[in-house]
């Protein structure tokens, strides 16, 4: 079992893990709706 | 595996309508998805009885060509955006956190938010519906679930603005629904619980996750790319004026051919489970399984032309996603013979969730091997846009994801109400939903085969027998899903009180608890072992 403090500090590490991964999902996100815009118009009709 | 340890709740939820609305907790979130998702499964299914009820007989009776597309797509997109994937998120809110020994998801607030986005976009799908018999607008959307005839959304009256607008509030939901999926396995399982331990639902959603974070936002740019060609003067698909009217199937396939797999992966994660829970054996296979789920998710993305091999492709283009596709089918095989794997010389028992499961693999099965077929470039000339493919994707999304979900539902339905259901009507259920599914969709197959076309309200006289035959099923169907109702209102009104564990041979960390659990759960991190 984890001491108060040793369980604090675990705590204070997922929350701070929480909100990189929120982060970097969104941002994910965001490069793949702009890649549509700016880029699928012309890569896939190369496919044709 | 585990040490069971149950918390006490010490924080109980406000009383009445204001729960609903407020709840952050995982578990009414849950029973809120998979209400929601319920709900729109009846809705969704009565818009096909009035589909089915045209095609009884040749000749147009009751609908006229308009309103039989709007009915068509519309079923279509409540069924699989409004009732097979809420009811999927709904399962893994509920279950997650219990199987992975969190005290709830990681984000609850946007968990609220993601869901109560839902009966909005569901409102704005049907109102044009509606709308249009005030004499207000065209009405819905009537151009298939993907809306990939481009011509026809470029011209297509408000129904498609209100579809466009559904699409995003849905891709809100499904991208925060699946991000907080993903922070919540890999941020909040309990000591112990490595990667490699975790049920293979857990995993089954991990990937659906990620699939739903990279093709998401590619359906809501073509959505957006559509709503600025018909009012802001862009000209992305318009051919006219320079764009690519086949850009917009590229783009909607990039994200339909994944979403296929969106629908079933959720299933195939919960059926090992009661596949092994039934068979007194441990899961088959684990590792192949979960190494199998994630070929199948990388491949789902590189596929999408199998869809449009009759739009004029290159050859090299159509060779390689006829090749590509069938090569889905080899990570799908090592699935299926791992839940043969897992009940063969079991000690196998035939309740109701074993028999959907079983029957599950069965339909699935045909579904696979259907689809086997389909993207051959040469076949698919013929039966493209045939009964064929009708009754090959009903057996994959309902004879897959919807009894997938039915063996989810009495499996889980125990543990989420603290009753057992009456097994004699469970069985009753499957038999009939077995019976009259087939008895819908076989006779599709056969007038596929002899040419039907889909997506029209009439048909030739040859293609009576089966078409009768088939409606006849689709009514039977649809009035023994109602069966289904009055099961899981007796068992949440009362019943045999169930166990902790509920099945003899269930096993996982959702079954060291109290049925129901506890309105807070692992408050504090079990142990795993």
């Amino acid at each position: 079992m984890m001491n108060e403090p040793e369980a604090m500090n675990e705590h204070e590490k997922r929350e701070r893990r929480t909100v990189q991964l929120v982060v970097a999902l969104m941002l994910f996100v965001a490069v793949i709706y702009a890649v549509t815009f700016i880029k699928l118009p012309v890569w896939l009709p190369a496919l044709q | 595996m585990t040490e069971a340890i149950t918390t006490v709740a010490h924080e109980q939820p406000p009383a009445g309508i204001l729960r609903w609305l407020t709840t952050t907790n995982h578990k009414d979130l849950g029973i809120l998805y998979m209400s929601f998702g319920g709900i729109m499964f009846f809705i969704g299914g009565a818009f096909i009885m009035a589909v089915r009820a045209e095609l009884l007989l040749p000749g147009l009776q009751l609908l006229s060509p308009g309103m039989y597309n709007q009915l068509f797509t519309l079923h279509a997109l409540i069924m699989v955006f409004g009732a097979i994937m809420p009811f999927a998120t709904g399962l893994n809110n509920y279950l997650i956190p219990l199987m992975i020994g969190a005290p709830d998801m990681a984000l609850p607030r946007v968990n609220n938010w993601g869901f109560w986005i839902l009966p909005f976009a569901a409102v704005l799908l049907l109102t044009p519906f509606f709308l249009q018999f005030f004499g207000t607008g065209s009405g819905a959307s009537g151009l298939g679930w993907m809306m990939h005839n481009t011509s026809l959304d470029l011209q297509s009256g408000i129904g498609i603005d209100f579809a466009i607008f559904t699409i995003h509030l849905l891709g809100i939901s499904s991208l925060t629904g699946a991000i907080n999926v993903v922070v919540t396995v890999l941020n909040m399982r309990a000591p112990g619980m490595a990667l490699m331990k975790m049920p293979l639902f857990v995993w089954a959603w991990l990937i659906t996750a990620f699939m739903l974070i990279l093709v998401m936002p590619v359906f809501s740019a073509a959505a957006t790319m559509l709503l600025t060609d018909r009012h802001f003067g862009t000209h992305f698909f318009d051919a006219a004026n320079g764009g690519d009217p086949i850009l917009l199937q590229h783009l909607i396939w990039f994200f339909g051919h994944p979403e296929v797999y969106i629908v079933l992966i959720p299933a195939w994660g919960l059926i090992p489970h009661i596949l092994a829970t039934f068979s007194r054996k441990p899961v088959y296979g684990y590792r192949a399984q979960v190494y199998a789920l994630w070929a199948i998710c990388f491949l789902s993305f590189v596929v999408w032309s199998h869809h449009m091999l009759t739009s004029g492709l290159p050859l090299a283009a159509e060779v390689y996603f006829m090749y590509a596709t069938m090569a889905i089918s080899i990570p799908t095989s090592v699935l299926v013979f791992c839940w043969l794997g897992a009940i063969w010389r079991g000690a196998m028992t035939f309740e109701t969730p074993m028999l959907f499961a079983l029957g599950f693999v069965a339909h699935f099965g045909m579904g696979a091997l259907t689809g086997l077929l389909l993207p051959d470039v040469a076949v698919n000339a013929q039966y493209h846009n045939s009964y064929v493919l009708v009754t090959h994707f009903h057996y994959t999304f309902f004879g897959g994801g919807i009894f997938g979900m039915m063996a989810a539902v009495y499996y889980w339905l125990p543990k989420f109400t603290g009753h057992m259901f009456d097994e004699k009507l469970g069985r009753l259920h499957f038999w009939l939903t077995t019976i009259f599914f087939n008895m819908t969709f076989i006779p599709q197959w056969f007038a596929g085969l002899d040419g039907m076309p889909r997506h029209i309200a009439d048909f030739a006289l040859r293609f009576s027998a089966m078409n009768l035959i088939s409606s006849v099923g689709a009514f039977l169907l649809g009035l023994s899903q109602l069966l289904l109702v009055y099961i899981v209102v007796k068992c949440v009104r009362g019943g045999p009180k169930a166990t902790g564990r509920v099945w003899e041979g269930a096993q996982g960390l959702e079954f060291t608890l109290p049925s129901p659990p506890p309105y807070h759960t692992f408050e504090t991190p079990p142990e795993i072992k």
